[in-house]
């Protein structure tokens, strides 16, 4: 009986987990000798299938265009485009992958970290080493093609950076009287309850879980110094007492229940009950997600047309907190080909997509920042752009934590958070705990 | 008028229990010398055709039932995040965490309340309304579909539609505020003290339809000369249905209620889709169904999630058994058919 087994697999998770605390200045570099994608085509007939977790009109319309644009450079390759919901995606995929052959995707959405790392030690991902292309190597950084690398291998191809920060309404926030986005705590507290008078709060969104969870990331990134937070990544597990901090800061802010009527009964995404619906209405003036959101919301919007105010501020600072006030949290999205994937046809396409032209057009279609330095300059949207701003600020960044850790840890931090959060377990260390026990489910 | 010289010959080879199997008639013997000469035939012949009709039911049944509950047995011993192989085999320690694990105890909790409460609400209106709909009246199709459409209706769109007009802000408040009879409505139906009894009323609403279509077919298999009979005895309409209904009734309403408990057991997608699964085991709605979804496969905690399935399993399979024993016993006693009586 391993009772204590976590400890072995938690060496396994730390070595991964150290490369995913990115050190944003680092820049490309690490050429890796590798065939230039685009030349080499395929000389028999493949049929590839793509997933994407992008249910949004222009986001699945561009990965159709990309496939048609594909087939142009070659005729051999045809890749259908399936559309996996969010919420939906990672269960789905796990259960196509480890089908094998014939059910996995060829090419599919992978968020890196944890998550990906459970993929590579089941042999389920193709090793794209060796095959990302110059273009791709000196155009995304090395920090952002960290998250999907484990035992210094590649296994996925970013495509968008997702900063973290505060989406909100320029026009509500002026309705309130509030002249400067809020850079402290205090600040941001004392801004939420003229917010809330106006009848147009802060959102949540704490339905899915891990809306809720983001913010006490962040507090997390504000709290805690970057050793604490590389500790955390290689154990994962909580040991600073910044995380206990983090969490009784969380509970203040929380306790002046900032936040939208039944927010935990209110989802995220995908409808105009959801905060991003909301937000788009203005019936809502803000919510903490990442640089999705410009999309997300403007597709939401009655037009569906990006919503004309938003606007951007990073997470503000905590009292005496020991993390850098510029530091960043981000995700990635990229695109991974399975083990069982066509080669080369697999990996060409995906440096087809890093190219700056698709870069470009895959950035405007989801309203985000691609991940490809040369094609930021399309960053068009103010308040993409200002997180664009604020990520290039950054001293230092860190990968989602629920990413980070995987889905178990991850799954019981973000479940921790919103009982905390609801009132449900009013005990701050109750989210330390819940982390630091996961691993007596698995 | 043109099948009735069929008819007397065809009563009489179903009363006399020979060709009910497989129905053929060319190598009918006579009744005398059943189970004599041909014997050796008849049994090779009706192996046969049990192999032949009970085959492909079998086939299914242990491919899509017995297959996976061996094969979350074996899953349920191994620490599996459902990546590769499970390799890490650690006995009965999945098990453990379970039963020991109050968040499953309010899960089980749940489940059984949710039984008792569907028997004690659903049971009565079901019986109500089945009389209702069983005597002629004027809107009765109209009533009929109004309680059968429910039930047609998917879970998943139901709880989804729900799970839009059930928040604070939602549609159901919005309503009862217009009304303006109640002043400005914000009950919060999903929260913890309530949410019990939202589920029972979207569940009793869901499910009563299907409860009384069972029982109006149950209505329809009493004989009328029984009411006939004891209206000439000066039987009011209550005492028949007191004396006569309810006692012939009891074998479906015993049936009714076996399949309520077992649907009560596995209930999953109205409140997974209504509360969400962040939010089921803090309202007090959470099942064994929900829990398991929640560390199985949403946490990706494969094995143990197995683990899981095997609890739910050996509970659902307890109760189902125990009912069996003590109370549809009476029913089943004479009702299942040996094939060999007589002969």
């Amino acid at each position: 009986m391993s009772l204590n087994f976590p400890k072995a697999r938690r060496a396994a998770l730390a070595v991964a987990g150290a490369g995913l605390l990115l050190a944003s200045a680092a820049c490309g570099g690490s050429s890796s000798s590798s065939p230039d994608g685009d030349s080499s085509s395929s000389d028999q007939p493949v049929t590839m299938t793509l997933w994407t977790n992008s249910t949004t009109g222009p986001g699945l319309q561009y990965f159709k265009d990309a496939a048609t644009a594909f087939k142009a450079i070659d005729p051999n390759v045809t890749i259908n485009v399936q559309s996996v919901q969010n919420e939906d995606y990672d269960g789905k995929l796990q259960t196509a992958l480890q089908a094998g052959q014939g059910s996995a995707p060829d090419i599919f959405f992978q968020r890196g970290g944890g998550k990906m790392l459970a993929m590579v030690e089941a042999g389920q991902l193709a090793d794209l080493t060796d095959s990302i292309s110059d273009d791709a190597t000196s155009n995304i950084s090395a920090g952002t093609f960290a998250i999907f690398q484990a035992d210094g291998k590649t296994y996925g191809m970013p495509l968008s950076i997702t900063p973290e920060g505060i989406w909100y309404s320029k026009d509500l926030f002026k309705q309130a009287g509030i002249t400067s986005t809020p850079t402290t705590i205090a600040e941001l507290t004392t801004d939420a309850a003229k917010l809330k008078a106006q009848g147009t709060p802060l959102a949540v969104g704490g339905k899915d879980g891990w809306p809720a969870g983001h913010w006490y990331y962040m507090f997390a990134v504000r709290d805690c110094s970057q050793d604490a937070l590389n500790d955390a990544a290689t154990s994962a597990s909580f040991d600073d007492p910044c995380f206990l901090q983090a969490a009784k800061d969380l509970g203040a802010f929380n306790d002046t229940d900032p936040w939208e009527a039944d927010p935990f009964n209110t989802s995220a995404q995908g409808s105009a009950a959801s905060t991003a619906g909301l937000l788009a209405n203005h019936k809502v003036a803000g919510e903490l997600m990442g640089a999705w959101e410009p999309g997300v919301v403007g597709d939401l919007t009655p037009n569906k047309k990006p919503l004309p105010d938003l606007g951007y501020f990073p997470f503000p600072a905590t009292a005496n907190g020991e993390g850098d006030p510029n530091a960043m949290m981000e995700g990635s999205d990229g695109y991974s080909c399975s083990a069982w994937a066509p080669e080369p046809a697999c990996s060409d396409f995906l440096n087809f997509l890093a190219t700056t032209d698709q870069e470009n057009k895959y950035a405007t279609a989801f309203g985000t920042i691609p991940a490809n330095k040369a094609a930021q300059g399309s960053v068009t949207d103010p308040a993409a752009k200002a997180a664009l701003d604020a990520a290039n600020n950054a001293p230092y960044s860190v990968l989602f934590l629920d990413t980070l850790f995987g889905s178990n840890v991850g799954g019981a931090l973000n479940t921790a958070v919103v009982n905390f959060m609801s009132g449900q377990n009013k005990d701050p260390q109750s989210i330390i705990d819940a982390v630091n026990n996961a691993s007596s489910k698995g | 008028m043109s099948e009735s010289p069929q008819a007397p010959a065809a009563l009489e080879s179903s009363l006399d229990g020979q060709q009910t199997v497989g129905g053929g008639t060319e190598s009918v013997s006579p009744p005398a010398t059943v189970g004599r000469a041909p014997r050796a035939r008849a049994n090779w012949r009706e192996r046969f055709e049990i192999t032949l009709l009970s085959g492909p039911a079998i086939l299914v049944f242990v491919a899509f039932v017995i297959v996976p509950v061996i094969a979350a047995v074996y899953y349920g011993f191994y620490r599996w995040k459902g990546y590769g192989k499970p390799t890490d085999f650690v006995w009965f320690q999945n098990y453990k965490v379970i039963l020991t694990d109050p968040e499953f105890h309010r899960a089980v909790l749940h489940n059984f309340e949710i039984a008792g409460l569907s028997l004690l609400i659903q049971g009565p209106l079901a019986i109500l309304l089945a009389l209702l709909l069983n005597r002629r009246m004027r809107g009765r199709s109209v009533i009929r579909v109004l309680v059968f459409v429910p039930w047609v209706v998917s879970e998943v769109i139901a709880g989804t539609g729900l799970s839009l007009m059930l928040p604070v802000n939602g549609a159901i408040n919005d309503l009862l505020t217009k009304m303006q009879i109640f002043g400005d409505v914000h009950v919060q139906w999903l929260a913890p003290h309530l949410a019990l009894w939202t589920l029972m009323a979207i569940l009793t609403w869901k499910y009563l339809g299907f409860a009384v279509i069972l029982l109006m077919a149950g209505l329809q298999n009493i004989p009328d000369e029984l009411y006939e009979a004891a209206t000439v005895d000066g039987a009011s309409y209550w005492q028949q249905q007191r004396r006569i209904t309810l006692p012939l009734l009891g074998p479906t309403i015993r049936i009714w209620a076996f399949l309520s408990i077992i649907g009560s057991l596995q209930l999953f997608d109205l409140p997974w889709i209504v509360w969400g699964e962040f939010n089921v085991d803090r309202d007090g709605v959470s099942t064994m169904a929900t829990y398991m979804a929640h560390y199985g496969p949403r946490t990706q905690l494969y094995g143990y999630g197995n683990a899981v399935a095997v609890v739910l399993f050996i509970i659902s399979l307890f109760v189902a058994v125990l009912y069996q024993r003590l109370v549809l016993s009476r029913d089943m006693a004479g009702a299942i058919t040996d094939g060999r009586t007589g002969r």
